[in-house]
């Protein structure tokens, strides 16, 4: 990254490969660079220097454009602030991603995950109309509904209270199982983190593997 | 539905409902039905205005030419459905069996007039006629009693004998001839002929009247204009009347100036809104990039939406003009024949494009960033950066284009623009200085006032945008204020409650000593006798001019220069008139021996001649030669006697002169006027009521207008208030968290905020004032040609009004934000 004349480096040297249907948290201190890491591995940006591939195509020389096409074919996001659409529906927020993919049965679907999700009576609500926890279940039935290669949470319990957490946790597991969807979590939360199968941590903008006796590393 | 479609549509209906873009549309709204209903209420009110100003020249346009016109102009008329009349005006003896008197002979056609009522009594019964019929003819008073006839005797007519058939009671062309010698006879224009009257050399002066639907007239005055020889003039009512014509032309500046202001506030709060309204969508656009959805996809949503708001709101803002265009119109019905439709093609164009301008133009850059916001921003955090300066070209541009297309003058849009550019640099450097200087006095003031400068010390730079945005909003409230009480002022001073509504012509120089005491009896309000004389201008420093300026003559005589084309009425006198001033030389001492004339200055400019020259004029039989030792400008709006030629009295004293004056008839002095005129026959009176109670009529409409306005800026200004405020809101909710978490008390927090918006408000309020002042100098000079007054009283109203309302907006804007509990404050800005 360029600052003024200041040029630093947040990621370096960092491999790492995740594999279908794995389970990942990416654990650290703030600033460590855990966010730039997910927001290259998930195509949001571009490193200065590497390479990134997803599902085998290369993102570090796609454009705006092409990324986006990825991502809206293989990826899906969960936010720490849910980031619903404010003007439209609980069930309009879910059908979102199935309506940008042009999949026909996007209400059905929709219906379906708030049914899983425990909010099968809200779906005409608006998002202010909704506690935190529901907002980010609305989300998580968001980011399931195109049933994503890889789906990317950043901090999806950290604005939630304790329980609340839990249950989210809950059910983004249960989907994840039930869809056999990659996850990548970043999170600051260590029991979230040993939910996966592998943990990693970013120091200082570079990577080291936790090892764990449940993660198989490839 | 296309899915792009559907969002787009649930983004307006929702975004509507939440009020987020309330302002934006309600600015469409308000500058769509401002210029419809002022567009469409200033040409109704122009068109009701020239239809019944037209009787006072009998016609929609006139053709006065000294030679009849060739029969393929009454052709032209009639074939593109003009209707057309013939005066033929001359002079002549008139004789009835034992006496003679000099009278105005009038020979009209048919269908005379074209236009008003030619008021005849007959038999005691006033009617409204056309031409006599063939051997009849109507006469004015003063021929019974000069000639010593009555209605039903004959008279004779040159060879003709002719049967008085009626009196006329009133001409309605008739206002236009002051200068008329002796009383009028109507004829029929088919008796012309046998009167013998025309004959090579005799003066005859042909008035050709038309009248028709007015693409009509427009088609037939294309066709005529370029045969209008130097000699003829081809004339409207608003050329000729010039009182009106110049308080309309004024009216009709001061609205489309006003309304234009109107609208660029309008413009500046879609500008403002839409800017506040794009940086919180940014999030919306983040998850639609993130999700996959390609930028051209948001560009459909965003346009589509957009694109919407604007449509609803242009068709808003024209349903309000509709209804205020009705309500203006149903308020003058009384004093104002309004014809036409209601909705007019022209209004509509206009006030749709303005909409289009307005919701394109201002917004298109904010738009232009959103549609380009990165996904990353979901997770970095929004650019609520400064646009860079070359962002706001396409504002500036439209700004431009709007302007010119109200005032239709290049240089004045390009002035107000750049001078608005610079006015604005001027005043975010001033803003800034203040600000930082405020924060010194605030430290010594109470604890409210400490964080209320404080506050603005820190958002120096986003306050003083605002301050730019709320001391031009000031600035054109007071502008147009100020201009509104300058030109009523201005039009009352020019037709004050003595304004002259008679004038007496014909008056022999026998009866001036009679006339003199009849005013002095009565106390009237007069102009003073003038003498007049006939004269022709026949050579300028020896060279002949031509007489007649035809294609013809002047192939003939290539060394002749430009003349008048008719005869003068020329006058002396000792002092120079009042609405007379001396441009260049001097005016002559009185009882000066040596012979001077003074010139009007646009005649001396198409006679091209100057201070020196010397003029030879024709009188009867003799032929004076005079220098020009003044030129003088003369205010022809003002209800006097007026001439091009004044002579001092040595020049002209011993011709014989007929003398006419004008004079404030009251009411109570009508009677007795009328008893002067039946006394003193030979003397005639011309009213001029008519035309002064329309124009009265006029200043009071468009002076209503001139209200309506007012409130329309008004309204305009503080819509760009409380999207100023507005878009300053979510930095308020944070800072007032923060504060309410620290302890601070409400009752403080009110105060500070109040305090804040009231220090903004007087500040913009005093540096309005000042701007304001440079502006109407400008405007009062260049554009309405006013003189130019100092208006200190307002700088105060200024900075009262600008802190108070300001203050108030401000306030009351914030006031649901104060309102909220620190918690909640707290949850809401996480």
């Amino acid at each position: 990254m360029n600052l003024s004349s200041k040029t630093i480096d947040i990621l370096q040297n960092v491999s790492l490969e995740v594999n279908a249907g794995e389970t990942i948290a990416i654990v650290g201190s703030s600033g460590s660079g855990k966010t730039t890491l997910l927001s290259i591995i998930a195509g949001l940006d571009i490193p200065t220097s590497g390479e990134v591939y997803l599902k085998g195509q290369a993102l570090h020389v796609a454009d705006e454009e092409a990324r986006a096409a990825i991502r809206g074919q293989y990826v899906g996001f969960i936010f720490q602030q849910f980031l619903l659409i404010p003007s439209l529906t609980a069930k309009e927020n879910i059908m979102l991603p199935a309506e940008l993919a042009n999949m026909d049965n996007a209400e059905v679907l929709a219906q379906e995950l708030l049914t899983k999700v425990g909010l099968s009576e809200r779906g005409d609500h608006f998002p202010s109309q909704l506690s935190g926890g529901e907002q980010q279940r609305v989300a998580i039935a968001r980011a399931f509904i195109t049933q994503p290669d890889i789906l990317f949470a950043d901090e999806p319990t950290g604005n939630l209270d304790n329980t609340t957490g839990a249950q989210i946790e809950n059910l983004l597991f249960e989907l994840h199982q039930q869809a056999g969807t990659t996850l990548v979590v970043v999170t600051h939360d260590p029991k979230l983190a040993e939910r996966c199968q592998r943990q990693v941590v970013m120091n200082n903008g570079h990577l080291e593997e936790q090892p764990a006796p449940l993660v198989e590393v490839v | 539905m296309k899915n792009w479609f559907k969002h787009s549509l649930s983004l307006l209906k929702h975004e509507l409902k939440r009020g987020e873009l309330t302002i934006v549309a309600l600015a469409i709204i308000l500058a769509v039905s401002a210029v419809f209903s002022l567009t469409g209420f200033s040409n109704h009110i122009k068109n009701a205005l020239v239809n019944e100003s037209t009787a006072f020249i009998a016609a929609d346009r006139v053709w006065a030419t000294s030679r009849p016109l060739s029969e393929n102009v009454k052709a032209k008329a009639d074939e593109l459905n003009v209707n057309s009349a013939t005066q033929v005006f001359m002079t002549s003896m008139v004789f009835s069996e034992e006496r003679m008197v000099l009278a105005s002979l009038t020979a009209v056609t048919d269908l005379y007039p074209l236009r008003g009522d030619l008021l005849v009594e007959q038999e005691g019964v006033e009617s409204a006629v056309n031409a006599p019929d063939i051997n009849r003819v109507w006469v004015q008073q003063g021929i019974l009693s000069k000639l010593d006839v009555n209605e039903g005797d004959s008279i004779e007519i040159g060879n003709k004998s002719f049967v008085i058939q009626g009196v006329i009671n009133q001409i309605p062309d008739a206002s236009f001839s002051v200068f008329t010698s002796g009383p009028t006879i109507i004829l029929h224009f088919d008796d012309l002929q046998e009167t013998g009257l025309i004959q090579p050399g005799s003066r005859i002066w042909y008035e050709y009247l038309y009248a028709g639907e007015p693409s009509d007239i427009k088609d037939f005055e294309e066709w005529v204009k370029p045969q209008v020889n130097e000699s003829q003039r081809w004339y409207d009512i608003k050329d000729s009347q010039s009182s009106l014509a110049n308080a309309l032309n004024r009216a009709e500046k001061y609205l489309s100036l006003a309304s234009m202001l109107g609208i660029v506030l309008a413009a500046v709060a879609v500008a403002v809104a839409g800017r506040r309204y794009a940086q919180r969508q940014q999030s919306v656009v983040a998850i639609f990039k993130a999700m996959g959805t390609s930028k051209q996809y948001v560009r459909k949503v965003y346009l589509l939406h957009w694109s919407l708001l604007s449509a609803v709101s242009i068709i808003a803002g024209l349903l309000v003009g509709v209804l205020l265009l009705a309500i203006g119109l149903n308020s003058v019905k009384d004093q104002l024949q309004i014809q036409g439709q209601l909705i007019e093609l022209y209004p509509l164009l206009v006030a749709s494009f303005t909409g289009v301008i307005c919701a394109c133009a201002f917004a298109i850059v904010p738009l232009k960033e959103l549609i380009n916001t990165s996904p990353l921003s979901i997770l970095r955090g929004f650019n609520n950066k400064a646009l860079p300066w070359y962002a706001h070209i396409p504002a500036i541009s439209a700004l431009f284009l709007l302007i010119w297309l109200f005032s239709k003058n290049l240089p004045l849009s390009l002035a107000l623009v750049v001078g608005g550019l610079l006015v604005s640099g001027v005043i975010m450097l001033t803003a800034k200085l203040i600000l930082m200087l405020s924060r010194r006095a605030g430290a010594k003031a109470g604890k409210s006032w400490h964080l209320a400068l404080a506050n603005l010390k820190r958002r120096a730079n986003e306050n003083a945008v605002q301050l730019i945005s709320f001391t031009i909003a000031i600035e054109l409230l007071l502008l147009i204020f100020v201009m509104k009480g300058a030109i009523i002022d201005e039009w009352q001073r020019q037709l004050p409650a003595d304004t002259a509504n008679r004038f007496l012509v014909n008056i022999a120089h026998d009866k001036v000593d009679e006339v003199e005491a009849f005013i002095e009896q009565h106390n009237i309000v007069s102009s003073g006798l003038y003498p007049v004389v006939r004269g022709r201008l026949t050579a300028i420093n020896d060279v002949k001019t031509i007489r007649r300026a035809t294609k013809e003559d002047e192939t003939k005589d290539d060394t002749a220069r430009r003349g008048v084309g008719r005869e003068l009425n020329l006058t002396w006198r000792n002092d120079l008139p009042s609405e007379n001033k001396i441009l260049d030389g001097s005016w002559w001492q009185q009882d000066s021996q040596s012979a001077q004339v003074s010139i009007e200055q646009k005649l001396a400019e198409r006679l091209e001649v100057s201070i020196g020259d010397s003029l030879s004029f024709q009188i009867g039989s003799d032929v004076v030669e005079v220098p020009i030792t003044s030129i003088r400008e003369v205010n022809w709006n003002s209800l006097q006697p007026n001439f091009y030629m004044i002579f001092n009295p040595k020049v002209l004293s011993d011709f014989p002169a007929s003398y006419i004056n004008s004079m404030y008839i009251t009411e109570e002095n009508k009677p007795k006027l009328q008893e002067f005129l039946t006394d003193y026959p030979t003397v005639s009176m011309i009213d001029v009521e008519a035309i002064i109670n329309q124009l009265r009529t006029v200043i009071s409409q468009v002076s209503l207008a001139i209200e309506f306005v007012l409130i329309l800026v008004v309204l305009a200004g503080s819509l760009v208030l409380v999207a100023q405020v507005q878009a300053s809101m979510e930095e308020r909710e944070r800072e007032l968290a923060i504060l309410k978490t620290l302890g601070a008390k409400s009752k403080m927090l009110n105060l500070s905020v109040l305090y804040e918006f009231v220090a903004l408000g007087a500040v913009a309020g005093l540096m309005a004032s000042i701007a304001m002042e440079i502006a109407v100098y400008i405007l009062q000079t260049r554009v309405f040609d006013m003189t130019p007054s100092l208006h200190l009283s307002y700088w105060l109203i200024g900075i009262v009004s600008g802190a108070l309302f300001v203050g108030i907006v401000g306030f009351l804007s914030c006031s649901r934000l104060l309102k909220l509990s620190s918690v909640t404050l707290i949850r809401r800005t996480m």
